[in-house]
């Protein structure tokens, strides 16, 4: 079963998880974070006095509800996850593999879904020879734990563990990715959603839902993926070798990585003779990143999976931006609401009929089961709509009546990619 | 040998001509492609141009005297590759098409152009087969000298049908071959070729005259730096002299690269190679011919430290030195040495020197017209190489190596 398209409530069976209450291990590269007061007494659910509609407006909706920087105590729930970072062959399509960075070897990533107060402790591991992290994007972490390279955390090396700890919030659809070289690394497969549900959420009080869907768009160019991958693992494979030479290390050293301490640092380098990489690309013409395949949940279209419904139910779809361009999603033969964005509920759904998902953000509609057939879903932008330029492609799926024959529709669907 | 040598202008007219009338078609094609879908197109090129001072002066084979200072722009080239994917039994099928100057003495001008590389070649995981003309199937060390052709009587194993007026048909050859691999690391290479010839006007000019096997080493292009031997292999070759001409060579080399100081920023390596011939019974040199068919021991030898600051090549000094000497012709040595310059400007844009002696014993003077040379040459080189509709990963690269996917 794909945890993407799944009912609520689907525990993470990928990962070795592991609950347990009482005294938490505090991870060593967190210790700090004891050093600051915690709440006392976090302010309420972030939904609670917003479990209906209209949401009445909170100037201080945007401090977080348990100070970030605070530390697990007894009694609370921690859940504990092991995510590897493999390279593997991944099928986009019948006779389309790329080469990807897979979290748990799956792309995307392994859907996290917890209780939001509830707290995270992730042993990341990188199986990779390339530096990789984890950006929680959307939750509020402590700022060590945020996973930005050379910025918050030192990037994680080939065989090195580095563990994240913090808590999860606010309430509401997020995801994670790679931030490391994140051009690449999120074409190459690092990305996954993080859900945190609300014991008080008001789509579910407005329109109750059993089924929900979540949904990571993206895209990607195999053939920049193809090279930069290479290249990064020639640097790899140097810096592997590096390791059994101390001579070596001390040549190799953060500058020839392009790393420096401090501004001036980097101008006295250039003044030294390094060379930075846009000096040298400026040199002539460099390619520019051209995506050829358009992604549901790392597959095209025909092999998407599709969304069921029955008539008279509501699903929820949880839409991510998890590429670098938006994508603006049609459902033909229904308007759907546009009930939160980048996680937090809106101040009152909205009807669309295609809503834009931008890149970095996240988009939860409900489509109510109005229409019995079998319907189109997919990016309205057009150029997506292909595989590596030839249509029918690319970033399309079908909301699928479970229930349409009895309705009178006999219509079977014939999967179309032409010759 | 005129037939391969087509002035640049003449060529440059027939592509001008194709581009301009579309719905010519230079060959018929069996089985008609699908339109709209390009290959990928790889555009390489290698510009050399120097100013070079020869004392003495050097002498033609009909005996002409050249002058002292001369520009020469011999070794440069450029080349046409056409690749796809084949999406009915994978691989990748490719086509290229590549021409470089020579400095022919069978060319009243002292240049020529040569059809260098024309081979088409079909790729799978586990094997590469080739067919065409490309680098002779023996070439193995390549050694830091400015041009590819210099110091060549050391460097590789020899044409034995060259009239050795071009000394570029040691390079290349026509052949079939086919290079098995384990991992991408080991490679078994058999082939069989023609070598060029040019001394036999008149006779068997295209027929297969040389086989061989070879069996080579090559590490990951990354590790190319910093491992200790990234590079070593050995081969055989026969090559079918006819009995009039001492009878057929059985020719044996090895050689290897040896990192003496392996580091990404100061990089000093060793490049040894030695090709023994034996089996061919001449006893004395009465052309330049004789002198690549009589059973000899060549060694070449280099030294090289390329400086990369920050990891990006700055610059590399290199001294290659080259002995070779016959079994069963008397005070028929000959010794060579070079010490080349270069200094990185910008992306693919070198400043370029290099000094070299050689010195031959009487018996190899005597078809060659002189027993001592020296030249000096400055001047500049520009490679470049560009991929259009890049859709194909290199064979050999890390991805390849590491995982052994099928090269996409």
């Amino acid at each position: 079963m794909n945890l993407y398209s799944n009912t609520i409530m689907n525990t993470a069976k990928f990962m070795n998880r592991r609950r347990f209450l009482g005294q938490a291990a505090a991870a060593a590269g967190t210790a700090a974070l004891c050093t600051q007061q915690a709440n006392a007494n976090p302010s309420s659910d972030s939904n609670a006095e917003n479990s209906s509609w209209p949401v009445r407006f909170q100037p201080d909706a945007t401090r977080p509800r348990w100070y970030p920087r605070d530390m697990p105590k007894a009694g609370e729930v921690v859940h504990e996850y092991k995510i590897e970072i493999d390279l593997i062959r991944h099928e986009i399509l019948p006779m389309v593999e790329t080469y990807a960075y897979a979290y748990n070897k799956m792309v995307p990533g392994p859907v996290f879904r917890v209780k939001e107060g509830d707290w995270i402790k992730v042993d990341f591991h990188n199986n990779t020879h390339d530096f990789h992290t984890i950006h929680w994007h959307g939750i509020e972490v402590p700022c060590e734990m945020d996973g930005v390279p050379l910025g918050t955390q030192y990037p994680v090396g080939y065989q090195q563990t580095f563990q994240y700890l913090f808590r999860a919030q606010p309430a509401g659809t997020h995801y994670y990715h790679c931030h490391n070289m994140t051009p690449l690394h999120v074409q190459a497969g690092m990305y996954g959603a993080f859900i945190v549900e609300s014991d008080n959420d008001p789509v579910k009080a407005m329109f109750p839902y059993e089924r929900e869907y979540t949904l990571a768009l993206s895209e990607i160019d195999t053939n920049y993926v193809r090279e930069q991958l290479n290249a990064m693992q020639q640097m790899g494979e140097v810096m592997d070798y590096m390791n059994g030479s101390p001579k070596l290390m001390e040549k190799m050293n953060g500058k020839m990585m392009g790393w420096f301490a401090s501004r001036e640092d980097f101008v006295q380098a250039v003044k030294n003779g390094y060379i930075p990489p846009y000096a040298q690309s400026m040199s002539g013409y460099v390619r520019p990143i051209q995506p050829n395949f358009f992604m549901i949940n790392g597959k095209s279209y025909p092999m998407t999976d599709h969304l069921h419904i029955r008539s008279g139910e509501n699903i929820r779809v949880r839409l991510i931006g998890a590429g670098m361009m938006p994508h603006f999603m049609h459902l033909h033969g229904h308007d759907f609401w546009h009930v939160c964005q980048d996680g937090a509920v809106l101040a009152s759904p909205i009807r669309h009929n295609t809503i834009p998902v931008y890149p970095g953000c996240t988009t939860d509609i409900v489509i109510q089961g109005t229409n019995p057939g079998c319907w189109h879903f997919h990016d309205h932008s057009d150029i997506s709509n292909m595989n590596n330029g030839v249509s029918p492609g690319g970033m399309m799926t079908m909301l699928m009546y479970d229930d349409a024959e009895q309705a009178g529709f006999h219509f079977k669907e014939i999967i179309a990619v032409n010759t | 040998m005129k037939n391969y040598q087509l002035p640049v202008l003449c060529m440059l007219s027939i592509l001008a001509t194709a581009a301009i009338t579309p719905n010519a078609r230079a060959q018929h094609t069996p089985i008609p492609a699908q339109p709209g879908i390009a290959p990928q197109i790889e555009l390489d090129g290698v510009g050399i141009g120097t100013i070079e001072l020869r004392t003495p002066r050097n002498t033609l084979t009909d005996g002409t005297k050249l002058s002292t200072g001369r520009i020469n722009f011999s070794d440069s080239a450029l080349l046409l590759g056409v690749s796809e994917r084949l999406y009915r039994q994978g691989g990748i099928g490719s086509f290229v098409l590549g021409a470089t100057t020579t400095d022919s003495s069978l060319n009243g001008t002292g240049t020529g152009l040569l059809l260098h590389q024309l081979y088409l070649n079909y790729s799978i995981p586990s094997l590469e087969a080739t067919l065409g003309r490309t680098d002779t199937a023996t070439r193995l060390i390549d050694f830091p000298t400015l041009r590819g052709d210099d110091l060549v009587e050391f460097t590789a194993p020899l044409d034995p049908f060259s009239s050795g007026g071009d000394i570029q048909e040691h390079r290349y050859s026509n052949q079939a071959a086919v290079t098995f691999n384990s991992k991408l690391r080991y490679f078994v290479n058999l082939h069989a070729q023609h070598l060029l010839n040019s001394v036999d006007a008149g006779s068997d000019q295209t027929g297969l005259n040389s086989y061989g096997i070879s069996f080579r080493y090559m590490s990951p292009p990354a590790l190319d730096d910093i491992t200790r031997i990234p590079e070593w292999g050995v081969g055989y070759e026969r090559q079918e002299i006819p009995a009039s001409h001492g009878g057929a060579n059985n020719v044996l080399y090895a050689g290897m690269v040896y990192n003496i100081n392996p580091d990404p920023v100061d990089r000093v390596d060793l490049r040894l190679q030695d090709v023994y011939s034996t089996g061919n019974n001449l006893a004395t040199f009465t052309s330049i011919t004789d002198t690549y068919r009589a059973a000899a021991n060549s060694i070449a030898l280099s030294l090289r430290w390329l400086h990369s600051p920050f990891g990006t090549p700055g610059f590399q000094v290199a001294l290659t030195g080259g002995y070779r000497s016959y079994q069963s012709v008397p005070r028929s040595d000959t010794f060579a040495l070079a010490l080349t310059g270069i200094k990185n400007l910008g992306q693919g844009f070198d400043l370029v020197a290099q000094y070299t002696f050689q010195y031959r014993a009487a018996a190899y003077a005597a078809p060659f017209g002189g027993s001592t040379d020296n030249s000096f040459q400055l001047g500049f080189l520009y490679n470049f190489t560009n991929t259009f509709n890049h859709h194909l990963g290199a064979r050999r690269s890390l991805l390849n190596l590491q995982h052994q996917y099928i090269p996409d």
